[in-house]
């Protein structure tokens, strides 16, 4: 969904740089016509000069005088020019307003409310209401407006319940201590990322696998949905990030989403304060030099904490609010219910960059859209410049130039798709296995030893 | 020019009354940096730089000389931009073809024409010797720079800035464990590096692959930050208690803590600044002849420690640097901006 973004930026940018250019343009008062005085100066500079080379003397005091009235005539006759052309201006701005008036120009997007966008709405409702706040519920809201309200809640609630009852008994099984934060997740990792056979049932699980084609739901948002991963047992990384969180709250491990570039992961502390990457794309601990290693994480992002931190509740909430909106624009496109979604979800996670370039994505498209009643071509500069009859306009203009700045002082930057899937398959790399290797040993050591008890 | 005659007073002042006592100079110094923290004084760079070499070699800096030498490198940038054309188009190109100039001033070979002969400017260059000032403390300094026109992380990027502030734009310095670098923000791509010791601009990766730069110290600004103007009279003030320590080895402190505090005061996540603190703390504690305030003040040093380590300062061994230093330019491909072409060398 970020790249859908993406693209719409790249498209958008083109205007902007007509943009940069019209703010340096616009101060300039502008000149209706060309000037007709400096014609007529010339005109009597070359008569005056014919007529002094055939003066005599004698006559030259009575042409000072002539030279001195045609000057306070030329004199009058500029200021005459220049309140012309004030009027004519004035006449202008009179017909912009009746232009305006007649057009009735909106300047905020049209509803794309055609059926299936209640769904949206009501969903937006329920989670913006939520006080208990479950990543279950929430999710489930975000995948259930996009088919209509269509989905089986009680169906899905019941693989959720059996996953946890399967995580549960098997670490029952393996002797994980229940109440240990490392050992949870650790469960839900090789949940992730092994085959899982129960010894009691014969009941058997088989890992996640990562869903290459049209990873980023470009094709099919429904792609990105934990209801498809749940279903074909494949997902990329924003399913299976999200599954691992709700699972995770289903058994009462500690986990947070963290976000990279095009990417989202799991972060979970041990006992003793230790954080721990997971990467779920490939079942492997990630660590940080790894995900810095992307080349696309600027320090200002870090600074500005937009990757690679921990998400609160509240910010979670604004990233399901974003996955809403992100669903609703797949179907319908951008409008002002697009706005109110993001508003909110900025106000729960102003850095959210997702949410601010949706907040650019759809302040472009109001402008595309007044542009469009103008009658005004934004690529083509020269034609931009006419909105300066258009205050409103040119507001808009500035609200995008100042969201992409935004955008970009947050310190994004984008990753590319041939990027991100090369960055992607270097965890396949020797010194990532290793590093996991590592890992995975250090965490199986902490779990081996017997938890305290009393008696010790 | 009107800032070149109040300099210029001011450090005839400074010969004729103070040059007795050198210990005058460097409480001037700490005056005038104050001063420009607490916006008394007008921010310069320059004068902020040259109070602080001037104290330490006791009054001995030749301004007039120094005065000249960066008057006829602003005027070669400014011929620079009139003269060689920057395939850039964006409205802050103003601001980017000053800073393309200052950039070839430090880095490239310039051909300058004089009377029909050609001459080849010859630009900085690094000095491999002595790269932390061990041995003398002015191989740190903008003034041997300009007098050798070998310098290094230190001196180097400090030149680059006052030439970019003499051209009427900014520059920002930025800090990486035992370094200093410059960063700028332009329309076309955000936030970049430029890379003075070696001339090339690397991308952040090249800094956290360093394996001393923790995320916390990113995140939390002690590294790889825009320094602000205060953050950056800061480093100068840190500067001016680094060279007094040189000159009077067996101080008794006083001067370094007004100098960390008055830092950490406009910069508090300021590593340098914290660990001399820190560690003048730890100074008086050894000298503390009452065992039970002694334990107090040594159980609140650790927690100071323990929060320079939260901020995620980590020490950086000096061998270590040079050789990744080095992996610039030997990994360049890895590390390089390959999105400023507008500006990288071929």
């Amino acid at each position: 969904m970020i790249n859908k973004a993406i693209r719409r930026i790249i498209f958008v940018a083109s205007i902007l740089y007509g943009g940069s250019c019209l703010s340096q343009i616009l101060p300039a008062p502008p000149v209706p016509a060309p000037l007709a005085v400096p014609v007529v100066v010339n005109e009597q500079i070359v008569d005056r000069k014919t007529v002094l080379e055939q003066a005599s003397p004698s006559v030259l005091q009575s042409e000072q005088k002539r030279q001195h009235l045609q000057n306070t005539s030329l004199m009058n006759e500029v200021e005459r020019d220049i309140h012309r052309q004030m009027q004519i201006m004035r006449e202008v701005a009179k017909d912009v307003q009746a232009l305006e008036s007649k057009r009735e120009v909106i300047y905020s997007l049209p509803s794309r409310a055609v059926a299936g966008a209640e769904f949206y709405h009501s969903a937006f409702n329920k989670i913006i209401l939520d006080t208990v706040f479950s990543i279950k519920e929430n999710n489930f809201l975000v995948e259930n407006a996009f088919f209509g309200n269509k989905m089986d809640k009680a169906e899905f609630d019941k693989v959720i319940k059996q996953s946890a009852d399967f995580l549960i008994a098997k670490m029952k099984e393996l002797n994980y201590s229940l109440t240990d934060n490392s050992a949870k997740n650790f469960m839900l990792f090789q949940f992730f990322s092994e085959t899982l056979q129960l010894k009691s049932s014969k009941q058997e699980h088989l890992p996640f696998k990562y869903d290459f084609e049209d990873y980023m739901g470009f094709e099919s948002h429904s792609k990105l949905f934990v209801s498809k991963l749940m279903e074909t047992g494949s997902g990329q990384c924003h399913s299976l990030p999200m599954l691992y969180l709700i699972l995770a709250e289903e058994i009462g491990a500690e986990a947070y989403l963290a976000l990279s570039p095009n990417h989202s992961y799991i972060r979970f502390p041990d006992q003793k304060g230790k954080w721990y990457n997971v990467e779920l794309t490939n079942g492997m601990f990630s660590t940080e030099s790894y995900i810095l290693q992307s080349g696309y994480i600027k320090s200002e992002a870090l600074q500005n904490k937009i990757y690679m931190q921990n998400l609160s509740r509240k910010e979670l909430l604004a990233q399901h609010l974003t996955d809403l909106a992100g669903g609703y624009i797949f179907k319908f496109g951008y409008d002002e219910f697009v706005q109110a979604v993001i508003d909110k979800a900025l106000a729960l996670y102003p850095n959210s960059i997702t949410a601010n370039m949706l907040k650019a994505n759809i302040a472009s498209a109001r402008f595309e859209y007044v542009m469009k009643q103008l009658g005004i071509n934004p690529k083509d500069p020269n034609d931009l410049q006419n909105i300066r009859h258009f205050p409103k306009a040119i507001e808009l203009l500035d609200s995008v130039n100042q969201q992409f700045d935004l955008v970009d002082n947050l310190g994004y930057e984008h990753m590319p798709e041939y990027a991100y899937q090369k960055w992607l398959q270097a965890m396949a790399g020797e010194k990532q296995k290793q590093d996991n290797e590592n890992i995975s040993k250090q965490l199986k050591g902490i779990l081996a030893k017997p938890p305290k008890t009393l008696k010790d | 020019m009107k800032r070149l005659i109040v300099l210029f007073i001011y450090f005839i002042y400074t010969f004729s009354v103070f040059a007795q006592s050198q210990d005058k100079l460097y409480q001037e110094s700490f005056e005038t940096l104050q001063g420009m923290l607490s916006n008394e004084r007008k921010y310069s760079f320059k004068t902020a730089v040259f109070s602080v070499e001037n104290a330490y070699l006791n009054g001995g800096l030749d301004m007039a000389y120094l005065s000249k030498e960066i008057a006829l490198l602003t005027n070669m940038c400014r011929s620079l931009i009139e003269n060689r054309f920057l395939a850039y188009v964006e409205n802050d190109k103003k601001d980017v073809n000053k800073w393309a100039s200052a950039y070839q001033v430090m880095c490239d070979s310039i051909p300058i024409i004089i009377e029909d002969k050609q001459y080849k400017y010859v630009p900085f260059g690094y000095d491999f010797k002595d790269v932390f000032g061990n041995d003398s403390l002015e191989n740190m300094f903008v003034s041997k720079l300009l007098h050798t026109r070998k310098g290094n992380c230190h001196s180097l990027p400090y030149l680059y800035k006052i030439l970019c502030e003499e051209q009427g734009t900014t520059a920002h310095l930025a800090l990486a464990p035992n370094h200093i670098y410059i960063k700028h923000q332009n329309k076309r791509n955000g936030w970049y590096n430029t890379e003075l010791t070696s001339g090339i601009f690397p991308n952040d990766a090249w800094l956290m692959a360093s394996g001393f730069v923790h995320i916390d110290a990113i995140k939390n600004g002690v590294y790889m930050k825009a320094l602000n103007t205060n953050e950056t009279i800061a480093l100068v003030m840190m500067d001016l208690a680094n060279a007094y320590q040189r000159t009077y080895p067996e101080n008794d402190g006083t001067f370094l803590l007004k100098c960390a505090d008055t830092a950490i005061k406009a910069y508090p996540n300021f590593a340098t600044a914290l660990i001399l603190k820190a560690e003048l703390n730890k100074k008086r504690i050894e000298q503390e002849t009452d065992m039970e305030k002694a334990k107090v003040a040594f159980k609140q040093l650790e927690k100071v420690y323990a929060h320079i380590h939260e901020i995620g300062y980590r020490f950086m061994p000096e061998e270590m640097y040079i050789n990744w230093l080095v992996s610039l330019k030997t990994e360049r491909d890895k590390y390089e901006n390959k999105k400023l072409s507008t500006f990288n060398k071929q």
